[in-house]
């Protein structure tokens, strides 16, 4: 009898390890200015998070048994910082060899050995939009993960019940690859617009055809139904407002171009990636619903990107868009409250406006904003500790939590944190500071830009 | 400047026609042969202390003690021989002519890179290894030489290179290799080349559309076999029916995967799609450990290490060997005077995390055993060459040489369902054995025979080469005039071999009675010079591998000439 009980025990730890169940913890942490984004500002206060959720924020709060503690004495304490626009932690960003490829996803590519990650951490960041890039007009879906560093299963990375996203391309990129890299179409803007029209008529016709079928073999059990086509399949959960589109754009006129193909579909989830001429068309993006993901201050790096303003965020923000700041970059990621800050000297927003563009607006953004984004009760135990006001310039990251888990501590912070190592030949990786950009990655040399 | 012979290879040619007449006409005296008064490993841990095996018509007759030499039979001899089951590749490309690598960076010519023919795509589930198989390839042979008698073989491809077959290595022709067929779907991540699917995340969706869509064509062509009027015909599509047996669980996925995260995809793969999954070329299992004993996924270790460190670097270090590693370490850490202190210690600190992480790979077979996963060797990597002394590593870094024997032999025939004819050396089993001088992991052992299915191969004991050089401290020189013997038996032929160093790269030619031949790849790694040649005889093209050991003013070692084995070669510096 006894025997059984063993094997049964041993069968339930093999069935409970298979479901990669995510580390969570908890902590308490003690005395620290906390800042909330939904609450103001609490001076002298704890947040204690209880396997992985925040179950208080307060003053001389009880610790959960077990619990972690942080004396957070003279530091600042605010949620984890969100990047609505990354590619760190891929093993691959684009699919470049045809102009749509909305079948493909970075969750399938997800790579936590990615040293990106615990650099991210050390910015604040507790997750990320991990993109596909910008080589086609419909390109991949993308995967929001959480920075759990230091597992070696892809699928940990993943942020469970995030909704779907896809990524999309205006201009010059997807016109460069395929339309003159490949000599296929699209060649011109124009093109790029019927590359959309054509593709979601194409998955109107696969939904007709699969509901033709549906009803049909109600009555006829020889029925033949429409071939699967995951391309087919995920353009019509587009249509289907299950997938928010994040569209890498600049100019204004093609940003108004997609937000008339999404009104003609039926489409309304659409978040706009860079956006550098945003604040041209701000209204219209905030009377439609749209959102934008904006650089602080970075442009002129090809000819769709010279009419930018560093007050694009502020503008957006003051027409009402929800807009956040993103790096795009797995240098930018590491300091991306600074990049927050550039938007009181460009635009004057209040400090809170400026640290919702790096945590509840891009939360609002990826659809995540009920878990993550701000300090809540029952909200993920995703915080970033700073020594001084984020917004400081003399602000330096002291301890990043993901789920109540400790994933990055300043006293803790070795020189060489790889997780994967080459094994023949010494790379001094700490001694080459690389800032890439992967937008392009994959696209073919020449064509690498943003 | 194309010849029809050049003088020095003549004694190579005088064996052209003896070989071929051997290997293609002449019938075997006897199919009987009798091993006496050996060590008999019949498997890991089963031991039968002197003796003996008797084979007849391919199969193992007997194996005791006390065993009479049947009338028949030749005895194969050597003193205190030991005797192991052959060994099997888990999975292999061997026997499989390699397919001309094409350009790296190219595109093949496509109308539409996003649609590509299947072929260029990479897709051809429906190809089977044995219309590829050469029975003459150059790796059989080779593996064959270590000790390998059977292999799973797979195409070369792409995401789905084709069906796999498993095959003994011994055989005059393909059809006689073939023990088994469709015995695998040999899956990988690997893309087309910049054509779709190009990335692993495009692989996976096309593998789950594929599958997806097999499923789907199934299901309408059961219900078209049994009611087919007034049902529209499913589409014939041979890329879809080869998914069939794996839907139905007859054949089982061969998943090639480069280190951890590709073990977490296909797993994930095969728990979505539901076929039954095997690994092979794993790397650091030791990682995912947990999920392997979870899924009870079979896996095949990969025979492949990195690099070992030199040794001699530090203490020699100035002779010539290791030179591009030297000068690699020179530009990193260019003068330890200019180098700030800290800057030192994160290089050093880079180098022991280096050598953490081949640590770590020669593990990993030590680790699964100890945790208690089981697995097989797939050798699809690594160069035949390496593999004893891979096998030596792992068994340094805590694997125990049963373990590793399991792992050649009970293990791998277990997981390719073919333990009722192979893995052991037992009564009734195909004759597949190795048969060594001194046992199969010790140092110096040579292999002396191996058998397939039946016939035995023999291979001669390696002469022990001279022990160390003269002058460990000597710098080891290259470049410069040689007289060589190749000893080819009956026939040697002096000839001249000029090594040229311009600044490092090196270079030679080789010459014999006024012909004079361009050498390929010279290459010298410490005292030891390697090089390659090749000429066309008899419609044939054979390769030669030079293998030389340089103590001083002497030279010695072998030439690998295509098929036809090894030969010794010696020589000294011609005097200037």
């Amino acid at each position: 009898m006894k025997k059984y009980n063993i094997i049964f025990l041993l069968l339930f730890a093999v069935a409970t390890s298979m479901t990669a169940q995510t580390e969570k913890g908890s902590i308490h942490i003690k005395n620290g200015t906390v800042i909330t984004i939904t609450n103001g500002i609490l001076e002298n206060a704890d947040v204690v998070i209880t396997d992985g959720k925040i179950t208080g924020i307060g003053k001389s709060l009880k610790a959960p048994k077990g619990a972690k503690v942080v004396d957070a004495t003279g530091q600042f304490v605010m949620p984890g910082i969100i990047d609505a626009h990354s590619h760190i932690a891929l093993d691959a960003v684009n699919e470049a060899t045809n102009i749509v490829t909305a079948e493909v996803e970075t969750g399938d590519v997800l790579d936590p050995l990615d040293v990106g990650i615990y650099r991210a951490l050390a910015g604040g960041v507790t997750a990320t939009h991990a993109m596909h890039g910008s080589a086609n007009a419909i390109g991949g879906q993308c995967e929001t993960i959480k920075l759990r560093y230091g597992t070696y299963d892809p699928e940990e990375l993943k942020m469970e019940g995030a909704p779907r996203t896809i990524k999309f391309a205006l201009g010059e990129n997807p016109i460069r690859v395929h339309g003159e890299g490949n000599r296929l179409h699209a060649r011109t803007r124009m093109g790029i617009e019927q590359v959309f029209r054509r593709a979601f008529s194409e998955a109107r016709d696969y939904m007709t055809a699969q509901e033709d079928y549906n009803k049909k073999m109600t009555s006829d059990p020889q029925a033949v139904p429409p071939m699967y086509d995951r391309r087919m399949e995920a353009l019509a959960d587009i249509l289907r407002g299950d997938i928010i589109i994040h569209c890498h754009s600049y100019r204004a006129d093609e940003i108004l171009m997609l937000m008339n193909v999404c009104k003609d579909f039926g489409i309304e989830k659409i978040v706009y990636q860079h956006v550098n001429e945003g604040f041209k068309v701000a209204p219209e993006l905030a009377e439609f619903g749209a959102m934008a993901s904006v650089f602080a201050d970075w442009w002129a790096y090809k000819f769709e990107v010279y009419y930018s303003t560093a007050y694009n965020a502020a503008i957006l923000t003051r027409n009402g868009v929800v807009t956040s700041i993103n790096s795009d970059s797995g240098d930018y990621i590491r300091h991306l409250y600074h990049q927050a800050g550039k938007t009181q000297r460009y635009g004057k927003l209040t400090d809170n406006e400026a640290l919702r563009l790096i945590t509840l607006n891009p939360a609002i953004q990826l659809g995540i904003e009920d878990r993550v984004g701000s300090l809540e009760k029952g909200k993920d135990g995703d915080i970033a500790i700073f020594n001084a006001h984020p917004l400081s310039v003399y602000a330096v990251p002291q301890m990043t939590i993901v789920d109540g888990i400790v994933r990055f501590d300043i006293k803790e912070d070795n020189n060489d944190m790889r997780m994967s190592v080459d094994p023949e030949d010494v790379d001094a990786m700490m001694l080459d500071y690389d800032h890439d950009h992967r937008c392009m990655e994959g696209a073919a040399e020449e064509l690498f830009h943003h | 400047m194309r010849k029809q012979t050049v003088k020095w290879f003549l004694p190579f040619l005088l064996l052209l026609p003896v070989l071929s007449w051997a290997q293609d006409e002449r019938p075997p005296v006897t199919r009987a042969f009798f091993i006496d008064n050996a060590f008999i490993m019949q498997e890991p841990g089963k031991v039968i202390d002197l003796g003996s095996v008797v084979i007849r018509n391919g199969l193992i007759e007997a194996v005791g003690k006390g065993l009479k030499a049947p009338l028949d039979a030749k005895t194969l001899e050597g003193d205190s021989l030991y005797v192991y089951a052959g060994f099997i590749e888990g999975l292999s490309h061997t026997g499989v002519p390699k397919p001309k690598q094409p350009e790296r960076g190219s595109r093949p010519e496509v109308k539409d890179p996003g649609n590509p023919p299947n072929s260029v795509a990479g897709i051809q589930p429906e190809r089977s290894v044995t219309d590829m198989m050469k029975a003459d390839d150059k790796s059989v042979s080779d593996m064959r030489a270590l000790g390998f008698t059977a292999a799973h073989v797979v195409p070369y491809g792409g995401m789905l290179p084709g069906q796999g077959a498993i095959v003994l290595l011994g055989g005059d022709d393909e059809r006689e290799m073939v023990l088994r067929t469709n015995t695998s779907l040999y899956s990988a991540f690997e893309g087309g080349r910049r054509v779709y699917p190009s990335t692993t995340m495009a692989i996976m969706s096309k593998y789950r559309e594929l599958y997806m869509q097999a499923e789907q064509v199934k299901g309408q062509s059961d219900k078209y076999a049994t009611n087919a009027r007034g049902m529209n015909r499913p589409e014939y599509d041979e890329v879809l029916e080869a998914f069939f047996p794996v839907i139905d669980k007859k054949m089982p996925v061969f998943f090639e995967v480069d280190d951890v995260k590709e073990v977490h995809r296909a797993i994930g793969l095969s728990k979505e799609l539901g076929f039954d999954l095997v690994l092979a070329e794993m790397t650091r299992g030791q990682l995912v450990m947990d999920k392997l004993k979870a899924t009870s996924t079979p896996v095949f270790l990969s025979l492949d290490l990195p690099k070992e460190k030199k040794e001699d670097k530090k203490k020699g270090g100035k002779g010539k060997g290791d030179k591009k590693d030297a000068d690699e370490k020179k530009d990193k850490k260019k003068g330890d005077k200019e180098m700030s202190p800290e800057k030192k210690m994160i290089l050093d600190q880079a180098e022991a995390r280096r050598d953490a992480s081949r640590k770590e790979l020669e593990e990993q077979a030590a680790m699964l055993a100890k945790g208690g996963v089981d697995f097989g060797f797939s050798t699809l990597n690594v160069k035949a060459g390496e593999i004893r002394a891979h096998l030596g590593r792992m068994i340094k870094a805590g694997l125990t040489e049963d373990q590793a024997l399991a792992a050649l032999t009970t293990t791998p025939a277990k997981m390719l369902g073919i333990a009722d004819v192979a893995g052991t050396v037992e009564k009734g089993k195909i004759a597949n054995l190795v048969v060594t001088d001194k046992p199969y992991f010790a140092e110096g052992s040579n292999v002396r025979y191996v058998i397939v299915d039946g016939t035995p191969h023999e291979y001669e004991a390696k002469k022990k080469k001279k022990s160390g050089l003269s002058d460990p401290n000597a710098t080891v020189k290259a470049a410069g005039e040689w007289t060589i013997t190749i000893d080819v038996p009956g026939q040697s032929t002096e000839s001249t071999l000029t090594i040229t160093d311009d600044g490092g790269s090196l270079s030679g030619t080789m010459s014999a009675e006024g012909e004079s031949r361009s050498l390929s790849d010279v290459t010298l790694d410490g005292s030891n010079l390697t090089f390659g040649s090749q000429f066309e005889a008899g419609g044939q093209r054979i390769n030669l591998s030079f293998d030389l050991i340089i103590d001083g003013n002497n030279i010695e070692g072998s030439v690998k000439a295509g098929n036809f084995g090894s030969f010794d070669v010696e020589g000294s510096r011609t005097p200037e």
